[in-house]
């Protein structure tokens, strides 16, 4: 597992507010990580800093094997370098079919000449029938996506992630509002993702959490306050006094 | 391109119902039985550039969701370039005539001062300014008449797009962009004659013994050309992946730049294309109205737009071309007198007065109760599965 990001010193305050407070973290290449904290902890933040969003006022992010500096990149030149970024609030084109969902996403050139002058080529077809398969979508391709239920409105936009192909993906409340066994699915989706790439996920849900089995790093106001598998930062008794706790 | 229409079923039935039109204004024509009069064929022709500038409307609004309030600017543009051609070659036919009965040939530079006094008479000049430069050559007025609104708006479009100005904020940008347009344009010494416009612009030069019935008739296959061209290569655009990324902008802009796209690209590129296309739609309206002024791109002009687009159906070309054509032919029914006046006994209306107000709570109602617009009915006649 080699380091595919590294925020080091990263601090950002919003009118005198310290949202993200000297954050150092590391992610590998491939990985499953999980992010907890109260809300507040600067977890949201955390992405907008990561996808160009927001950008710090101290601190360094390290990206890649040639260590890039993505600092200073625009969103959509973050977003091609290979990050993808799942919303809080499943955020789909609801005018729009899955497939259109998908094809927008799949990893093709971006420009705006090469789109107008875009051959829906039989590759593209193929993989977008691989991820509806993955995401369970396969019936719902012609369907509005505006129709899909909150669930799978969920799923479509880690499908339109997964499209993207990218190597660290970015995942917010991915479970809110799921039914049990669409939360089951979902971590199905997840585990089998961080096979290959780096999957960053942020959850409230403890149960869920539980379920990744994976790596666990605990926010407090802006910073990291600790570290490692689920059991161990829950017997942490910082953790347990500003978050379990209450 | 057959499957593109098997796909866009819409397209070609819009392109029979086009040329069934056509064929029908001919014959109804003075070419034909004569039933339509040479002035209503120029109002059928204008109201079809009309429409083409809305099909644009349309697609920079309701695809691409940028709320441009300044379309009509490059539309005047485009007929401001084409009348400048028009006007300067007719009156150098009429000044080289005059001046044939001269026992001594006149010298170029005689001229030229000739042609400038006719033209430029009205606002106390005679000097070509620097934007005549190239009046004399059909050619290159053409040229302007894409290339200075495709540059105007790629510029305008530059800067506001980089800015991240958007909504509301970007709508009062191209308000201002046209009424400041059309305030330079108002003054004498902007070198177009100021609030003059110009005018003369439905005699076109080396047809001056084609009489008006065959000249309007031309426009207006030219008109009908052009609406179904654009009207092709918009529908063309909105389908497919541009269409579905431009959507997507409309809807969540910021989502789309996390799926990599540089929106910004995006929303220039469609901005550009239908000022372009906006300017050819102008260039092709004037010489059937015969004159342009700076009035003609005051910013209500703009505003009229989007109210045609918004009760023909944002979002479905078919809609603004329905809007543009009902409401223009509706608006100059009832400015130009056809609609009776209602006795209230205590109060006439008088629809000149009142159209307006007509118009706008129309606006307001299509907005609340209808918002697919008049278009929006035609999804009851087409069952979607």
């Amino acid at each position: 597992m080699s380091t595919l990001l590294e925020v080091s010193g990263v601090s950002v305050s919003f009118d005198g507010f310290r949202a993200i407070n000297n954050l150092s973290i590391q992610i590998g290449e491939p990985e499953l990580r999980a992010i907890i904290g109260p809300n507040g902890a600067g977890k949201t933040t955390f992405m907008d800093i990561i996808t160009g969003k927001t950008r710090p006022d101290t601190g360094r992010i390290i990206w890649g094997d040639q260590n890039i500096s993505l600092l200073g990149m625009s969103e959509s030149q973050i977003a091609m370098a290979g990050i993808g970024r799942k919303f809080q609030k499943p955020t789909v084109f609801e005018d729009q079919t899955v497939r259109a969902n998908l094809a927008m996403a799949l990893r093709n050139p971006r420009g705006p000449f090469s789109v107008l002058f875009d051959q829906q080529t039989r590759a593209g077809a193929d993989r977008i029938a691989e991820i509806a398969a993955e995401i369970g979508l396969t019936d719902s391709l012609a369907r509005t996506s505006g129709a899909l239920s909150h669930g799978q409105k969920q799923w479509l936009e880690i499908g339109m992630l997964l499209a993207q192909d990218p190597r660290l993906l970015l995942v917010d409340e991915p479970a809110a509002g799921m039914t049990s066994q669409e939360r089951a699915h979902t971590t199905d989706l997840l585990k089998r993702a961080a096979k290959t790439r780096a999957v960053v996920v942020v959850e409230h849900d403890m149960e869920f959490v539980r379920r990744l089995d994976c790596k666990v790093t605990v926010l407090h106001e802006g910073s990291v306050l600790a570290e490692g598998s689920l059991d161990h930062v829950t017997a942490n008794q910082t953790v347990i006094d500003v978050y379990l706790g209450r | 391109m057959n499957s593109f229409f098997l796909r866009n079923p819409s397209t070609l039935w819009f392109l029979m119902g086009l040329g069934l039109f056509t064929i029908g204004v001919t014959i109804l024509s003075e070419a034909g039985i004569g039933f339509l009069s040479t002035s209503f064929i120029k109002i059928l022709g204008k109201t079809l550039c009309l429409c083409l500038i809305a099909v644009a409307m349309d697609v920079v609004w309701g695809y691409c969701g940028i709320l441009s309030l300044g379309h009509f600017a490059f539309f005047g543009i485009g007929g401001y370039a084409v009348g400048m051609w028009l006007m300067y070659a007719r009156t150098e036919g009429i000044v080289l005539d005059s001046l044939a009965a001269q026992t001594i040939p006149p010298t170029p530079q005689e001229i030229s001062d000739a042609i400038g006094n006719q033209i430029f008479g009205v606002v106390g000049s005679s000097e070509f300014p620097l934007v005549w430069a190239f009046a004399d050559s059909l050619f290159l007025q053409l040229l302007m008449v894409v290339l200075v609104p495709g540059l105007l708006a790629l510029v305008f479009g530059w800067l506001a797009f980089r800015s991240r100005v958007t909504g509301v904020y970007l709508s009062i940008l191209t308000q201002a962009m046209t009424l400041a347009l059309s305030l330079y344009l108002f003054q004498n010494d902007s070198g177009l004659r100021g609030n003059n416009g110009l005018s003369g612009l439905q005699n076109i030069p080396g047809f001056e013994t084609t009489p008006q019935a065959t000249i309007s008739l031309a426009f207006f296959y030219a008109s009908a050309l052009a609406l179904a061209l654009g009207y092709v290569l918009f529908a063309w655009v909105v389908s497919g992946k541009m269409g579905s990324v431009i959507k997507a902008i409309r809807d969540n802009e910021s989502r789309v730049r996390f799926l990599g796209y540089h929106v910004e690209s995006y929303k220039l590129l469609v901005f550009t294309l239908t000022a372009i296309i906006a300017g050819i739609a102008g260039a092709l309206y004037y010489p059937q109205a015969g004159i342009i002024n700076p009035a003609e791109i005051a910013p209500i002009a703009s505003i009229y737009l989007a109210v045609w687009v918004a009760i023909g159906g944002r979002g479905r070309l078919y809609g603004a071309v329905i809007g543009a054509a009902f409401v223009s032919l509706l608006s100059s029914w009832f400015t130009g007198g056809g609609a009776p006046a209602i006795n209230l006994g205590f109060y006439t209306v008088n629809w000149t007065d009142w159209w307006l107000v007509l118009l706008g709570l129309s606006f307001v109602a299509v907005t609340l109760f209808f918002p697919k617009g008049i278009g929006g009915l035609f999804d009851y006649l087409v069952r979607k599965p």
